[in-house]
């Protein structure tokens, strides 16, 4: 079922790589409206397995991934059609396919324990899977604002400054995401904190409970996360670390994010197993 | 045009009513054909384009006029049925118009038609046929010219649909290739590099260095495109001052405010006569610091060199000297050229487009003579009729009217569409002279006793229609 979406993120991949480079109006549009139809298909399969199960399909990395895939199509529709800017899209897609090739090929089994249902469980993971969004729309606004900053630099006017919006209209969109996403990460992990504590008391024998603790990667790099992403939003342009420095931070920050996502979801993590 | 071999040059037996097509003519001077002296005076803007489209309409014998001029190109489009004419006229319009002798002209001016015209108004648009390829004000004076023509009515369905072509294939080509992309003068270069940097330039501030000219134009093509504060800061104050206020909304600052001014910059021009370096590193890093990573475009226009180079390597320092500048321009114009193939290839696509339609509109004459014909031929009926009908009220003679009306409507609508609708001009020449000759449209007498004679016309006419009309006899038999 995931395998419609995902086929209609890598033709929009493909067409969005080639609006890039052609900038054709016509290509532009045809990348867009693939892109909204891989995002309406990702919502339907996502409400049927939500029809399916009776909750939001996030207590499995696999169906996490493929949430946290369309939030950030979202999150990418709403900057393009907002700032009128495609130019993001060839890097945001790769991405989008990338992560939803997961789901499509290794489709997850979404059994939630009854550990973790619950207001406080479904808080946690959607402000944190949108944290997570926010924080890769920064990072490719990041990396093409770094692209950009050189080009101008080194006085190489080239393909990257004939495509892209200037340096200030991608440091404030990267500063919005990081705060937008800053946001929710705080909430997702203060809920997680405190859902945790309730879950101590009420079922202290889970092996998952036991096993969250600073020590548990997935929640040690989620702090981590949390430490770069608090300095980027709050402190950085105090110091004068404008620009491109948190452009590194944003890159570096959904690195660590990205690192949670996948690999430590998949064979590190014992509190977050499910 | 081409509809015309099929329409006009086979049968002589044709009425010129239903030959005769609107074709495209353009004469015009360009930068390509005439010297500059010659093309100052034949510029329609000293009177005004629309005195100029107003005088010269009435001229034409079917009145499809647009007059664009800019200061490289004069051209007058037309559209008429009576193109040698419609040419003599706009050439003596040309002359009489500027007072220009008509034989210093005939040199320099050139004459398209039809397809070729529509060619060159589209590359005109596209800034193909500019002296700095791509440059883009021209769409905006062809615009101009077509706003001029049409305020006076001046044009018809021909022009307008042609005009507003012109403007979709400057539109595509601005938006679909290079080709009017990156800045072709230092100061467009300038500006939009800060652009690139600061987005819009509305409330940004300026800081020129030196009192000088170079300066001051740079300023002033910087508050042309948006910069709100402009500050100049020069040795002698006086001079400042002066120089502020020929810029106009600009403000003087002594010389022992520079780093002050500088610290609250975002862009600054630095044009002063001095041997060595003003703005050295150490001091933009201390005018850096207090600026929490705030970005300044620093433009060294002077010669020699005013700021260090090695303050371009502060983080969020962007320095471009004259030279850089020039690079970036030069640039431009390598990448212009290269684009220029694309740009064909979109005008080719476009006029490829708009000659479809061009033929599509062959058939109308063709159209016109069915239609009349028919017309014709219901006319006569109900008058053939008149006595029987003269007996039913008036309400009951008007409903037949009507009744006839639409029959003959609906009979002709599809065969219409299907005219209209065919694609090259052999196709819409054979098809026109079938349906002339088959209701004998070239005829010019009444169709009032069309059944018994018609039988008669067609073998006179044609052999290709024998075989549509013998079986149509031999069941008459």
């Amino acid at each position: 079922m995931n395998f419609v979406p995902f086929a209609f993120y890598a033709a929009a991949m493909v067409a969005y790589a080639l609006h890039f480079a052609r900038r054709q109006s016509m290509i532009g549009r045809t990348a867009t409206t693939l892109l909204v139809f891989a995002a309406l298909a990702h919502t339907f399969v996502i409400g049927m397995q939500t029809m399916d199960v009776g909750h939001v399909p996030f207590a499995n990395a696999t169906a996490a991934t493929s949430t946290f895939v369309l939030l950030l199509a979202l999150a990418y529709l709403y900057v393009e059609m907002t700032t009128d800017e495609r130019a993001m899209g060839v890097f945001i897609l790769p991405l989008l396919a990338g992560l939803q090739a997961i789901p499509a090929l290794k489709p997850g089994h979404e059994e939630r324990a009854a550990l973790l249902s619950g207001p406080m469980f479904n808080v946690h993971v959607s402000s944190l899977l949108f944290a997570y969004a926010s924080f890769a729309l920064a990072c490719v606004i990041g990396i093409t604002y770094v692209l950009l900053f050189k080009e101008i630099k080194a006085k190489h006017l080239g393909f990257f400054y004939a495509r892209l919006p200037s340096l200030q209209v991608l440091d404030s969109m990267n500063q919005k995401a990081i705060v937008v996403g800053w946001v929710f990460l705080t909430i997702g992990l203060v809920v997680g904190a405190i859902w945790t504590g309730q879950v101590r008391g009420t079922a202290p024998g889970d092996p998952r409970v036991q096993a969250m603790s600073l020590q548990d990667p997935k929640i040690l790099v989620a702090l981590v996360s949390w430490a770069i992403y608090s300095f980027e939003a709050f402190a950085a342009r105090r110091i004068g670390w404008g620009g491109r420095r948190t452009a590194y931070l944003s890159a570096l920050g959904f690195a660590f994010v990205l690192l949670n996502l996948v690999p430590i979801s998949y064979f590190l993590t014992r509190s977050h197993d499910f | 045009m081409t509809s015309k071999s099929g329409l006009g040059t086979r049968d002589s037996g044709l009425g010129a009513r239903y030959t005769a097509a609107m074709h495209l003519l353009l004469v015009g001077i360009s930068h390509k054909t005439a010297p500059v002296e010659l093309r100052e005076r034949i510029d329609f803007h000293t009177r005004g384009l629309d005195v100029a489209v107003r005088e010269l309409a009435p001229r034409l014998a079917a009145g499809e006029a647009v007059v664009l001029s800019t200061c490289n190109r004069a051209e007058l489009y037309a559209a008429s049925d009576q193109i040698d004419r419609a040419r003599n006229e706009l050439v003596t319009f040309i002359s009489e118009y500027h007072g220009v002798d008509r034989t210093a002209l005939t040199s320099h001016v050139y004459e398209l038609t039809d397809v070729d015209a529509v060619r060159h108004l589209f590359r005109v648009a596209a800034g193909l046929d500019s002296l700095v390829v791509g440059e883009p004000q021209i769409l905006g004076q062809v615009k101009e010219a077509y706003a001029a023509a049409a305020d006076v009515r001046a044009v018809g369905p021909v022009l307008n649909r042609l005009f507003h072509s012109s403007f979709g294939v400057g539109k595509r080509v601005r938006t679909e290739t290079g080709l009017g992309s990156g800045a072709v003068s230092v100061s467009f270069a300038a500006a939009s590099l800060a652009r690139k940097i600061f987005g819009d330039l509305k409330g940004r501030s300026v800081v020129v260095v030196g009192a000088g000219e170079m300066g001051k134009l740079t300023a002033m093509h910087m508050k042309s495109q948006g910069v709100q504060h402009v500050t100049i800061v020069s040795r002698t104050m006086s001079h400042a001052a002066r120089t502020a206020e020929a810029i106009g909304g600009a403000n003087a600052a002594p010389w022992d405010d520079l780093d002050a001014a500088l610290a609250g910059s975002d862009i600054v021009i630095s044009a002063t006569g001095a041997a060595a370096p003003i703005l050295t590193k150490a001091r933009i890093e201390g005018v850096m610091r207090p600026r929490r990573g705030r970005a300044l475009f620093i433009i060294d226009i002077a010669l020699p060199r005013d700021v260090e180079p090695a303050a371009g390597e502060i983080e969020q320092v962007f320095l471009y000297n004259i030279d850089d500048l020039q690079a970036v321009v030069a640039e431009n114009v390598a990448r212009r050229s290269s684009e220029i193939a694309r740009a064909e290839a979109i005008v080719a696509e476009e006029v490829e487009k708009f000659a479809g339609w061009l033929r599509s509109r062959g058939a109308i004459p063709t159209v016109v003579a069915l239609r009349q014909r028919f017309e014709a031929i219901r006319r006569s009926e109900l008058e053939r009729l008149e006595f029987k009908l003269s007996a039913l009220p008036p309400e009951a003679r008007s409903r037949v009217d009507e009744i006839t009306r639409l029959i003959v409507e609906k009979l002709l609508h599809t065969p219409t569409e299907q005219l209209k609708a065919l694609g090259d001009p052999d196709t819409v020449g054979t098809y026109s002279e079938a349906i002339t000759r088959l209701f004998a449209l070239g005829e010019d007498r009444d169709a009032g006793s069309a059944s018994p004679g018609e039988g008669e016309d067609r073998r006179r006419e044609n052999r290709r229609v024998e075989p549509f009309a013998r079986p149509k006899n031999r069941t008459g038999n």
